[in-house]
């Protein structure tokens, strides 16, 4: 059974169909990447997946339930985590409390025990700061708990905002370009946490990126998209040879051109 | 050992303000000292058992005391009071959600008339029954009424919000406050509810019969005047706490942190699984309720309610209140609040008392190349006229040194302490964290 199930989705602006007609699924425990040149369609496709925009045809399957036209909110309840590809934390608040903010759905209690300050409120609370404190250690942040989040270096802002990602407990996590701006050692550190989500959280990964290395050598998976459109899906060995990609990546004439 | 030097400080300061305040109950620098200690409680770190000691002792015994010479000292700090309350209400609404309410006083307002309209002969109007309501004890049930008609105008008034965000929500919600406003000035008919621009009056007040005999044993003027001043502080100092007990609480919790992440950033905060339409009604109605209560508090103790009071040049005070002080800050709206009252109600008073004073008496300024005499002030020059613009002025200036308010928002920071205590938790408990 498939964790995640896209059939046909489409999503145009205006006259243009950044979505168009895409298919494929991710099995429990897969590392899945979506790649493809700028402007092909990957971050409005996990846009249209969170909930942020409403697809215009096809649908979504979570766990043999429907996604697609339920608001963000919801979708991030049932267990689909994400990141940004601009890195959008809540900078104001330290970084303790973003992972606090990220267990939203999982603090139970209603507005009057926290007035009348309940003991379910404290239990709840204290397990939340159970979860954080264990978040900032598994990521590498319990030195930096108490600052700003805006006042993190970039690395760390975007350990943050996957940790902040694990604290929803996701089934699902979307990563937009985690690699992105990071230099080879904190490229090759994302390598080993996004394995060790996997193995340690079973967390399904799927991931858009654009560093070809780090994509080839941990997805099990990947799909190429181009204009909106899915042009190949494989492993990484099959897509690496399929003609469409390389002329996807480099244009036409690049395969004759090539030894 | 950490150094005791702050909160010894602050206790000399206390003695040297009180003392100042008790020899001279009508000074405003007196006062001032007073609250500036109250303010160094609120800011010192630690000794929290002293700092609330020298905060009750000064709130409880020496302005009341004080207030015993200078009635007006009551009326002063009361009416500072109900803003803080207010100013509380907003910075909810304004400083941790970061929705612009420009028709904050509509709440105030529909507290007042709660009150005010069955609290006086106003209710026979247009229902049966015997009215006025009697104070006792129908105050404190319309009080607590207030606080949830408040809170209904606040979710209604917050729908809108749920689409709209920074200008467009703050001209929505200066319209809506218009809106309670007007009504109450029109709806005198067909039915008279509210009796139109004339405004309700006498209202009942609580009976504080009570209160007499313990100032006669204190050997104080036992008029019902002195004892509904001193009821209203005691009230409305009780209201405070609760208003910061419950404003503290919901800060440190689920809710406070989702308003702030909104604030911060509506889409990663949806992505949380923050539900905006929960959060923003939760905030609007929260705000709303505050200033609800304080609404209800203020017709008894005015005896008159209309519509005039409820402008939005009100609702602007009250967000400068919030914006003086910092915004988000618990402690800043306090503060500003605080500041902005005595600004607006005393300082500038005082200071045009002074003028007027100096050219009464042809006083002189000399200063060798420059001479000065008062007697020729122009009797335009009266800074109490001027109050907005000098506010105006003290706002600008603010902006540029101290743009993030008097005492700036600081998240809650984990104490060394409590992260041990909440890493053996995860420790000890490793299933709660899974």
């Amino acid at each position: 059974m498939a964790l995640l199930e896209i059939q046909n989705l489409t999503k145009r602006f205006g006259g243009l169909v950044a979505v168009n007609d895409v298919s494929f699924s991710v099995e429990p425990g897969q590392i899945f990447s979506l790649i493809g040149p700028n402007g092909a369609g990957k971050t409005t496709l996990f846009n249209t997946l969170t909930g942020m925009y409403r697809p215009d045809s096809g649908r979504v399957l979570f766990r043999d339930k429907r996604l697609s036209g339920l608001a963000p909110e919801r979708i991030a309840r049932r267990g689909v985590a994400r990141t940004f590809q601009n890195i959008r934390l809540f900078g104001a608040m330290t970084v303790y409390e973003n992972l606090l903010v990220g267990q939203h759905p999982h603090i139970r209690y209603n507005y009057f025990d926290a007035i009348l300050h309940t003991r379910r409120l404290t239990h709840a609370e204290e397990r939340a700061e159970a979860r954080a404190h264990e978040l900032l250690d598994y990521m590498g942040l319990a030195d930096r708990a108490s600052d700003l989040a805006r006042n993190l270096p970039y690395g760390a802002q975007r350990r943050l905002e996957i940790a902040r990602a694990l604290a929803l407990r996701p089934k699902l996590l979307l990563l937009d370009e985690p690699a992105a701006g990071m230099n080879p050692q904190e490229t090759d550190e994302l390598k080993v946490l996004i394995r060790r989500l996997r193995d340690e959280r079973e967390i399904t990964l799927l991931l858009i990126e654009h560093h070809m290395r780090v994509v080839m050598e941990i997805s099990d998976r990947i799909v190429v998209l181009d204009y909106g459109k899915k042009i190949a899906e494989g492993t990484p060995a099959e897509v690496r040879n399929i003609p469409a990609v390389i002329e996807a990546y480099l244009g036409k004439g690049a395969l004759e051109k090539q030894p | 050992m950490t150094s005791r030097r702050p909160i010894v400080l602050l206790g000399i300061a206390a003695v040297a303000a009180s003392a100042a305040l008790l020899a001279w109950p009508r000074a405003t620098w007196a006062l001032i000292a007073v609250l500036g200690v109250l303010f160094g409680c609120l800011s010192v770190r630690d000794y929290k058992p002293a700092r609330f000691v020298i905060a009750l002792a000064l709130l409880l015994v020496v302005i009341p005391t004080a207030g015993t010479h200078n009635t007006f000292l009551f009326e002063l700090v009361t009416t500072m009071g109900i803003f803080a309350a207010m100013s509380l209400g907003l910075n909810i609404v304004v400083g941790m959600a970061g929705l612009l309410d420009l028709g904050y006083a509509a709440f105030f307002a529909i507290g007042a008339y709660t009150w005010a309209i069955f609290g006086s002969g106003q209710a026979s109007e247009f229902m049966s029954g015997s009215f006025p309501l009697p104070g006792w004890p129908y105050f404190y049930i319309f009080s607590a009424l207030a606080v949830i008609t408040g809170a209904l105008t606040g979710t209604l008034i917050g729908l809108p919000a749920l689409r709209l965000r920074g200008d467009y929500l703050a001209v929505v919600t200066l319209g809506l406050g218009e809106v309670v406003r007007v009504t109450a000035n029109n709806l005198d008919h067909p039915i008279n509810i509210t009796n139109g621009p004339q405004g309700i009056t006498p209202i009942q007040r609580p009976p504080v019969g009570w209160l007499l005999k313990p100032l006669e044993w204190l050997g104080l003027d036992s008029s019902p005047a002195l004892a509904y001043s001193i009821f209203f502080y005691v009230l409305v100092l009780a209201v405070i706490g609760v208003v910061v007990l419950v404003n503290v609480r919901l800060d440190r919790s689920r809710f406070g942190r989702a308003w702030v992440a909104i604030r911060e950033d509506e889409i990663a905060a949806r992505a949380m699984g923050i539900s905006l339409t929960h959060t923003k009604l939760q905030a609007f109605a929260t705000g709303a309720a505050f200033s609800g209560v304080m609404g209800a508090i203020f017709a008894a103790k005015q005896l008159f309610v209309s519509p005039e009071t409820f402008t939005l040049l009100q609702s602007i005070t009250i967000l400068a209140m919030v914006i003086l002080g910092g915004m988000g800050s618990i402690r800043g709206a306090l503060v500003g609040a605080m500041a902005v009252a005595l600004l607006n109600l005393e300082v500038l008073k005082s200071f045009s008392d002074f003028l007027v004073h100096l050219r009464q008496t042809g006083f002189v300024l000399n200063l060798g190349i420059v001479s000065y005499n008062f007697a020729n002030l122009s009797d335009q020059i009266e800074p109490a006229k001027y109050e907005r613009m000098i506010f105006g002025l003290i706002l600008v200036l603010m902006m540029i040194f101290r743009p993030s308010g008097l005492i700036p928002e600081s998240r809650h920071r984990l104490e060394l302490g409590e992260r041990k205590k909440a890493r053996d938790a995860a420790k000890g408990g490793s299933h709660g964290a899974a």
